[in-house]
């Protein structure tokens, strides 16, 4: 297995050319590919114009549409009647015989495999020394279906696939604007995967551009399988919880991210958008923050909120205010836990840590559970657990209260990563509760602040555009109406205050 | 490299500071009621603590079936924070203060000397919060914290807490607590809740003219809180009644019980009483005029009076003349009272309740041109006028009187 991938360097780097030697090509492909032990590689001989003409037709199984290949490139040849006065055969079937929608001349046996290997047939002619290759590509893929982790109520149903082709398309049809650019670039010095950096010209700043497109080049690496991968490669900081990128699996959010001078990363085999660079306020805005009415939008981010706060705070609150703060707690409360705690054999950290670490643990399994079973797991199992170990006097009822709303409100954290973050940052305070209470809380906010906000992903702080603040867009933690908004780059620097669009083309209730 | 240090240090900071006052919750013994009695001893204090039992009353997940739902001991001690030192001999858990929402305070105590020194300097504590309830109880306040068992309420915060809601609405008591004593005992009367378990009923046709203790009362919760007790320079010194200290709340320019219910005589059939609910709207104006040798004070109280019932059965929403008869006798009746109550507090206390110091203070541009002023004994010999401004509001949800009486 390891000698493959250095005898396919070697094979890219010994770039043959064909030659008149019909026989000696034929080898190198078949070389090229092991045939005949990779029996992938079929190979269909032909001779057309009354056998003056014979040639040999290479594809590879499962990579192409093979009615395409019979219609559009074997009927032509077979139909063929005079053979051009000039005897430029090559030219001539490129140029008015074969129908697919692209022809290539290949002289160099390199390209050959490349084309070959994303889909197309190959035509070699005896006594030529120029391959044609014909577009004939179709690999497997599903269809577009309802996105799975993003759902929304109200908007679009429909989700990224594995398909780069059709990814492009789901947003193509989304910006139907010339500006829409998409540039191709190759990752992976091995086997080579493509990636396509997708911008709108004149919105998305041109050095951040230069700078993606300079990581992604810069990238050396064997193989970068699909968009999750080359994530880790280019993100700002490896060692950090904090994401410097962002997922998506829906195109309207994509283009919405394409819209705001964001650049989307799409590749192969990923049915996902990288959106680069990111703030905090594009993890926390969901995909439905733009179709919801200005009042019911409002109400679900302060929800959000409300749940990141919770997610984060209430297990250490709880375990500083019972340790260190037991003033803070009204009477009837405190009685209620001191009663139930009086009879728990361990402390209230370790109370804590098991049911937090049981509540991850009953999350992962629902996440890797086979999905038959999976439904009857989760947040049901979590619970009963918690009950039953209330019953056995592990723990105290109220543990199982601030474990439960803690990752119930972890729920409402959409995007991956944050949540993540989320997650691992309480862990974090409930340490530092234990030891400090609510001094060592506002320690440790104080610092997470102060870190989150000198971050940067690509060039842009995390926290703009509140802090650095620009006055050219407010409405990151509450939405103006869809009237007020003004489509501005998410990032301004000088040369983008000028609003892309007009902000009064709404109808104002008058 | 760095980083790694940084990685090692940080945790062991967390590990190696902190921790110092950390205790579980549940091994805290959590005092509700403190009680402070003269000790027999000079320069000591009994202190009496009422633990609660979080066990009893509190929740349904773990009942200690056989224990009582608070344990009370007392302690003899130099004063509340050694007491409780004292107690956690005795006690099994560290006795925590930071729930303590009420004193207990006996009237022997509170009228000797020492009580100052005591309540002064306990709030060094942090843990004693100016919040806390003061109550002067008429016998010891030991006996008083055991004998005071609600039947309603097993746990004896919720009995505290409860009533002190109560009084809010009915005037009966004012509102004393801890920071409002070391506000106002040395500018004026302070008056604090009196209480009692001791009862020597005393049957008055005037319906609230009672001290703790005289209610008349059969069964029930064993205390009675009516009245007030008065303090001045950080001593007890006298007790209103029920009656007065709701005039004394009247009086002051905002108060926090702001309507009761009262009754006065029916001018119609002097036999009978009329149940009224009195309301302050608005703010009672006061004027103070310090400038002359007796300083003057003038107060105007609003009051808008709503009539509840009249057992003679007479029509008094039909005419105005009949109205005015009400009005004029709950104004005679009122003032006469009150001006009762001034001359009380002139000559019997040489203080004010009504916390008029405060405005009187206004007048002076210095803190030294006030207290030379010497407010306490000016007061003794002021020009107080009172005038009651009464508005009959309504006369209920049902105007006429049943016509199966005498009514019109």
């Amino acid at each position: 297995m390891t000698k493959e991938p250095s005898s396919s360097r070697n094979q890219t780097k010994n770039d043959s050319l064909f030659t008149d030697d019909f026989q000696h090509n034929i080898t190198l492909i078949y070389e090229a590919f092991s045939y005949p032990t990779n029996q992938s590689l079929k190979t269909r001989q032909f001779s057309a114009l009354q056998g003056t003409m014979s040639g040999i037709l290479f594809f590879l199984e499962g990579t192409v549409e093979e009615t395409t290949v019979e219609t559009h490139v074997m009927k032509p040849l077979y139909e063929l009647s005079d053979k051009p006065e000039d005897g430029k055969v090559v030219d001539m079937l490129a140029n008015s015989v074969l129908l697919t929608t692209a022809i290539r001349e290949i002289v160099r046996l390199q390209d050959a495999v490349h084309d070959l290997l994303n889909g197309n047939c190959l035509i070699l002619l005896e006594n030529e020394k120029i391959a044609i290759s014909a577009n004939t590509a179709s690999f497997e893929k599903r269809v577009v279906s309802e996105p799975t982790v993003e759902n929304v109520v109200r908007g679009p149903k429909e989700a990224f696939i594995e398909s780069m082709a059709v990814n492009q398309s789901l947003l193509r049809r989304q910006v139907k604007d010339s500006r829409l650019i998409c540039e191709n670039m190759t990752v992976g010095d091995v086997f080579s995967n493509e990636v396509s950096i997708m911008y709108i010209k004149g919105i998305a700043d041109d050095k951040l551009i230069k700078e993606v497109k300079q990581k992604v080049e810069g990238i050396q690496t064997d193989v970068i399988q699909n968009l999750s991968i080359l994530e880790q490669f280019i993100e700002s900081r490896t060692y950090s919880l904090v994401p410097s990128t962002l997922m998506t699996e829906r195109p309207d959010r994509a283009t919405s991210f394409l819209l705001g001078g964001h650049i989307l990363l799409l590749m192969n085999n990923s049915p996902y958008a990288l959106i680069v660079p990111i703030t905090f306020w594009s993890l926390f805005h969901t995909a439905e923050d733009q179709y919801l009415r200005w009042a019911n939008v409002n109400f679900i981010r302060i929800i959000s909120i409300l749940a990141i706060f919770i997610a984060i705070f209430t297990p250490s609150i709880y375990l500083a205010a019972s340790t260190f703060h037991v003033e803070m707690l009204p009477p009837d409360l405190l009685f209620a836990i001191a009663a139930t705690r009086e009879i728990v054999p361990i402390p209230v950290l370790w109370e804590i840590i098991l049911l937090e670490f049981t509540f991850e643990i009953l999350r992962e399994a629902g996440i890797r559970i086979p999905s038959v079973i999976g439904p009857t797991i989760g947040i049901v199992g979590a619970l009963i657990l918690g009950q039953a170990a209330v019953q056995a006097n592990l723990v105290s009822p109220i543990i199982v209260i601030v474990v439960a709303i803690t990752g119930l409100s972890s729920f409402v954290i959409q995007d991956l990563s944050l949540n993540f973050m989320i997650r691992i940052l309480r862990f974090l305070f409930i340490f530092i509760a234990n030891f400090m209470g609510f001094f060592g809380i506002f320690l440790a906010v104080a610092c997470t602040i102060a870190y989150m906000s000198s971050l940067k992903s690509f060039n842009v702080p995390f926290f703009s555009p509140l802090a650095p603040y620009f006055h050219s867009q407010r409405g990151v933690v509450f939405r103006k109406p869809v009237w007020k908004q003004a489509l501005v780059p998410f990032f301004s620097n000088s040369r983008y205050k000028k609003k892309v669009s007009n902000p009064k083309v709404g109808s104002r209730d008058d | 490299m760095r980083d790694k240090w940084l990685i090692i240090l940080l945790p062991s900071l967390a590990l190696l500071s902190g921790c110092w006052d950390k205790i579980e919750l549940e091994e805290r013994g959590y005092a509700v009621v403190l009680g402070l009695d003269k000790s027999e001893e000079d320069h000591m204090v009994d202190v009496t603590f009422q633990i609660e039992n979080p066990q009893v009353g509190s929740t349904s997940q773990s009942v200690a079936q056989n224990e009582p739902p608070s344990d009370i001991l007392t302690i003899t001690a130099t004063d509340i924070i050694s007491a409780k030192e004292l107690a956690n001999s005795i006690v099994s858990r560290e006795i925590d203060l930071s729930q303590l929402q009420t004193i207990i305070i006996g009237e022997e105590f509170a009228r000797s000397d020492y009580f100052n020194n005591i309540i002064g300097s306990s709030v060094r504590d942090p843990e004693i919060r100016r919040k806390m309830m003061l109550i002067v109880s008429k016998e010891k306040a030991s006996e008083f914290i055991h004998s005071n068992h609600s039947k309603l309420e097993t746990r004896p915060h919720k009995y505290y807490s409860f009533m002190r809601d109560r009084w809010k609405d009915t005037g009966y008591v004012p509102l004393s607590d801890l920071n409002r004593y070391f506000q106002r005992t040395a500018n004026a009367l302070f008056l604090v809740i009196y209480a009692s378990t001791e009862k020597e009923p005393e049957i008055r046709k005037s319906s609230d003219n009672y001290k703790a203790g005289q209610v008349p009362q059969e069964a029930g919760d064993p205390a009675q809180m009516i009245g007030s007790a008065v303090f001045q320079n950080g001593k007890m010194i006298g007790t209103l009644t029920g009656e007065e200290t709701r005039y004394v709340l009247l009086l002051r320019k905002k108060s926090i019980a702001n309507h009761y219910v009262d009754s006065f005589k029916d001018p119609i059939d002097n036999d009978r009483k009329i149940s009224v609910r009195l309301l302050k709207e608005k703010k009672t104006t006061v004027k103070v005029d310090v400038e002359k040798a007796n300083p003057e004070v003038r107060v105007h109280v609003p009051i808008t009076v709503q009539v509840l019932s009249s057992p003679s059965l007479h029509n008094y929403a039909y005419t105005k003349e009949r109205q005015r008869m009400l009005k004029e006798e709950i104004h005679e009746d009122l003032h006469a009272k009150i001006m009762q109550l001034i001359k009380k507090t002139q000559e019997e206390f040489g203080g004010e309740p009504f916390i008029w110091f405060q405005l009187a203070r206004r007048e002076f541009w210095t803190m030294d041109a006030y207290e030379d002023y010497d407010w306490q004994k000016k007061y003794r010999n002021a020009d107080i006028q009172v005038e009651l401004d009464i508005t009959i509001e309504s006369f209920g949800s049902q105007l006429k009187p049943p016509h199966v009486g005498r009514g019109d």
